[in-house]
């Protein structure tokens, strides 16, 4: 008997199994009914059975797997992990936060994280998660965050190489105000923002990143900038979650605006971003499509700071190279996965990635695409992917991609 | 795990537990215990003590399923015989289960009713009362305009009528089947009709309960979609009566139930739901889908066990389709996983290449590619391990019971609005039941139904060949023997065979009031060697007429 309250218990269980087995039926003898009857046997039973009654206790491997269940599915979370990095390609980072809830459904999270390079992050954001009668999510965020070792590799596709590799170290102040909305509580979604973000690149005299570049050769080294950055997305998004998704897509267009008053870095951007999830032989595969421009603008006196343009390069961009190995002022993306349905829990996938950076929006063609190919392994819910593990080759290496999200 | 024997101990009591069954099986072992006794066969298992202080219980969800999948999974079957059948091979009423349908005449008038005993709600107002507690669909529960409670649930807006129409229709067949049902209905409700309840609350992310708001009901009706005349289409789900004292588990008994003195997983109406979950594609056969009460009649109280959930079914769960694989692979299966990883999907899988009629109201449930026997509920059942033929015989008899008639009245009471619906329902059911059918009643030796008369013969039916699942056997043999009660000694009277299913008595019996018969009957068929092994019938002369007593069908 499996589920007894103690292996007395389960001894009882079994010899009152036994006992009913050993009649000529299911059944053996009992006195309050009358003698020598089948339901007497039944009956006998049941009250031997109520002289040893014991409330069901869970044992030890029930109660802890409840235990981390209630903590998993508790609507008021406090402590969580984060694993948000200073910059995307700061390595495995760990860190945790803390919900202070100050309304229903308000909360304030404040978090903090380190990465295995030494960058920092620390933040807190405070969420309205159902303003314009629960249209929207207005989010107001401030934060600092320590960047090591960032990746520097010279500006262009085809002009640099692995073997340019230089890097630098900054710091980051921000505090912005988002605001998200699906109007008609469907596929469209507007949102928009102002944030103002502090940008401090840390010298280091001697480095490589010192003795090559120069602020003559590179627009932005050693400039401390201030921005004011605001930002629009319209956009229709069918997927039914962002962390994981079988079908649906997201076609969306952001600007951004970066204005810096004082130093001739103010420029514009804006992404174009295309998903679409294909669902192939009732979910035998799904064929994901991703589509990503981004172009920068800025006036005749003004220039795009080399650690704001676009670049390419790390887990969910070219993931067969290193993070932010090509930087330029526009980027084109174009990435496939054909992934395999392993189990409702698991995914494969073979993928292909292929980009490039431009300095110019008119080379943004399929001529001398960098491209990468690989596969890779997922464990997903419904809504989220908290692990993927890619294995990518392009021509420049292979690189193992280990990863908290979806790649798009 | 403390409350679990480990699995070495488990495996040697069943193993002590198939062998005592053994050696009391109708064998001629001598013994002072008669083998039948005055009030065999059994029609209702007895449920005599007071159970009013059996505990409420929560089964964790996630343990659940982590046991299931990870332990139960590796567990071998038993192979022993239900605990729970009388001497007819039949099971008795009892708390968990009433003989219904094959048992007795059911009128599709009385299965449309099913296990309703009130009228349905009066939706001319509703009162919400409380959010949903649990379950993934939109609803909540209230008051309706007569004053009784309800649990409301919506379709998803992907599936019109999905999800209301499944519970309804699935509710009936369920009860029909011989379980305890929750009384659901079809109903509507508007949203002018609606208040909440100034007690009514809500759980907040904060942690904190506050009243229910307008926006909360919002909320929810956010996740349904109206009819065009601004309408929700619901279930209504009744209060059960009694204390809710929580699920029940598909092996073991409950520690503080008295009368629970059969461990589920050996309770034939539990085995055999793997083939009605089969049938229905009720594939989320979760403890946290069943509910057992404590009722209280002429001061004593029993524990009822229900079926309280059988909405996962056809092709719809709450919040929309099945996924495609449902019903054909266990959530977590290892084997399919890893031929579709290492063939990177190019080993398809049958859930694959069936064909699926494209009925939104249904969702994906089909009856061609249909193979019973590897139907598979979302997690392993411990019951539906240890089911044996015997058990998925009886079962087998229960489905093909249903006529094309019944089954389509069952499917009424869904309410589709689409009728293409109500035909593809009834149209995959009554091929799923034909499936099951072919598959479980030519397993065993499929003879059912003896009579014997004095002076004459034994006749009987042959319930695979009365099905059409199976050509009539070559010959039929009846080996005859008088048959000691008390000894459990029998001799052999004499051999008699045919073509029929009526085979003439030898010359003597014992045609003495008390007297006993035991007849031993085989049938020969080249495809269906299992039919070899007899069956044991048993007859008592009783003052007028011989009157069947005991029926032996083993695997």
């Amino acid at each position: 008997m499996m589920f007894r309250s103690s292996r007395g218990g389960a001894a009882m269980g079994i010899a009152l199994m036994v006992a009913a087995l050993s009649a000529t039926s299911g059944y053996a003898q009992a006195p309050a009914e009358p003698a020598g009857t089948r339901a007497g046997a039944i009956v006998e039973q049941q009250a031997a059975k109520a002289q040893r009654l014991t409330p069901y206790q869970p044992g030890k491997l029930e109660a802890w797997v409840q235990k981390i269940d209630e903590h998993l599915s508790a609507t008021e979370v406090k402590w969580h992990p984060f694993y948000g990095t200073a910059y995307q390609g700061a390595g495995p980072t760990l860190g945790a936060g803390y919900v202070f809830h100050t309304g229903d459904y308000d909360s304030l999270d404040v978090r903090a994280s380190m990465s295995i390079n030494q960058s920092k992050r620390a933040e807190a954001e405070y969420r309205w998660p159902r303003v314009l009668a629960r249209r929207g999510v207005f989010r107001v965020l401030g934060g600092w965050r320590e960047g090591v070792d960032q990746n520097f590799f010279g500006i262009g596709t085809a002009e640099t190489s692995a073997q340019d590799r230089t890097a630098f170290d900054f710091r980051q102040a921000y505090g912005s105000a988002r605001l998200d909305v699906r109007p008609a509580r469907g596929m469209l979604l507007f949102g928009g923002g102002v944030e103002y973000l502090r940008f401090e690149q840390r010298r280091e005299a001697g480095s490589s990143f010192e003795q090559r570049y120069t602020s003559a050769t590179l627009p932005g080294v050693g400039a401390t900038v201030n921005y004011v950055h605001t930002r629009a997305t319209a956009a229709i998004d069918s997927r039914p979650a962002t962390g994981y998704a079988k079908r649906g897509g997201y076609y969306g267009v952001t600007a951004h605006r970066y204005d810096d008053a004082g130093s001739p870095f103010s420029f514009r951007r804006v992404d174009y971003d295309v998903v679409q999830h294909l669902p192939v032989l009732r979910d035998a595969w799904v064929l994901s499509l991703r589509g990503r421009v981004q172009t920068t603008y800025a006036s005749a006196d003004q220039a795009v700071p080399f650690f704001m343009l676009p670049w390419l390069g790390n887990a969910r961009t070219l993931r067969g190279f290193s993070s932010m190995r090509f930087r330029d002022r526009n980027s084109l993306l174009l990435s496939a996965e054909w992934r395999v349905l392993v189990s409702l829990f698991a995914d494969a996938a073979l993928f292909y990635d292929a980009g490039k950076v431009t300095g110019r929006r008119a080379d943004l063609n399929l001529a001398g695409l960098k491209s990468n190919y690989g596969i890779g392994f997922r464990l997903h819910t419904p809504a989220t992917t908290p692990l993927r593990i890619d294995f990518a080759r392009g021509n420049e290496g292979f690189v193992v991609v280990l990863g908290s999200s979806a790649a798009f | 795990m403390s409350s679990c024997v480990p699995r070495r101990i488990s495996r040697h009591a069943a193993a002590l537990v198939f062998g005592l069954g053994m050696l009391s099986s109708w064998a001629p072992v001598r013994t002072a215990q008669p083998v039948f006794l005055s009030d065999d066969p059994l029609g209702r298992e007895p449920e005599s003590q007071d159970a009013s202080n059996v505990q409420p219980w929560e089964i964790n969800l996630a343990f659940d399923v982590t046991y299931n999948s990870l332990v139960t999974a590796r567990q071998e079957p038993t192979g022993s015989r239900a605990g729970n059948v009388n001497t007819l091979d039949e099971v008795p009423d009892s708390s968990w289960f009433t003989n219904r349908i094959g048992a007795r005449p059911l009128s599709a008038a009385a299965l449309v009713n099913g296990p309703d005993i009130s009228p349905a709600p009066d939706p001319a107002s509703w009162t919400i009362l409380r959010e949903k507690s649990s379950g993934a669909a939109a609803g909540f529960t209230a008051r309706d305009a007569r004053g009784a409670t309800w649990f409301i649930s919506f379709d998803a807006p992907s599936n019109p009528d999905g999800a209301t129409g499944a519970i309804v229709v699935a509710t009936k067949l369920f009860w029909a089947l011989g379980y305890n049902q929750v009384e659901n209905h079809v109903s509507s409700l508007r949203r002018e009709h609606l208040r909440i309840d100034p007690k009514a609350s809500v759980k907040r992310p904060s942690g904190r309960r506050t009243p229910m708001t307008n926006d909360d009901l919002q909320t929810v009706l956010s996740r349904a979609t109206p009819g065009p005349d601004g309408t929700y289409r619901i279930t209504a789900g009744r209060l059960l009566p009694g204390k809710i004292l929580g699920g029940f588990r598909y092996e073991g008994t409950r520690p503080d139930d008295p009368n629970d003195i059969v461990e589920h997983q050996h309770r034939r109406e539990l085995r055999a739901l793997r083939v009605f979950g089969a049938w229905t594609n009720l594939t989320d056969m979760k403890s946290g889908n069943t509910l057992d009460t404590l009722e209280t009649t002429d001061g004593r109280s029993i524990v009822r066990h229900y079926l309280q959930d059988v909405g996962s079914t056809f092709g719809i769960g709450a919040n929309g389709p099945h996924e495609p694989s449902e019903g054909w692979e266990f959530v977590f299966q290892s084997g399919p996983a890893l031929r579709r990883l290492f063939s990177l999907g190019l080993a398809l899988s049958p859930w694959q290449t069936a064909h699926y009629e494209d009925v939104p109201a249904i969702g994906p449930f089909e009856g061609e590619a249909f193979d019973p026997e590897a139907w598979k509920p979302r997690a392993v059942v411990r019951a539906f391990t240890e089911m044996r033929a015997d058990d998925a015989f009886w079962a087998a008899r229960r489905v093909t019971a249903f006529s094309d008639a019944s089954i389509r009245a069952a499917v009424s009471a869904g309410r589709y609005t689409d009728p293409r619906a109500s035909d593809h329902l009834a149209n995959v059911l009554i091929r799923r039941r034909d499936r099951i059918g072919r598959a479980y009643l030519p397993a065993i030796n499929p003879i059912v139904g003896p009579r014997f008369e004095w002076p004459g013969g034994l006749s009987f039916s042959n319930a695979a060949v009365e099905f059409g699942g199976a050509s009539a056997p070559r010959r039929y043999t009846a080996r005859w023997h008088a048959f000691d009660n008390t000894t459990r000694v029998s001799r052999e009277l004499g051999v008699t065979t045919g073509t029929a299913t009526r085979l003439d008595a030898p010359a003597v019996v014992p045609d003495v009031p008390g007297g006993f018969v035991r007849v031993d009957v085989s049938a020969e068929h080249d495809e269906h060697p299992s039919w070899g092994r007899p069956v044991e019938i048993y007859f008592r002369r009783d003052a007028s007429a011989w009157t069947l007593v005991g029926l032996t069908r083993l695997p």
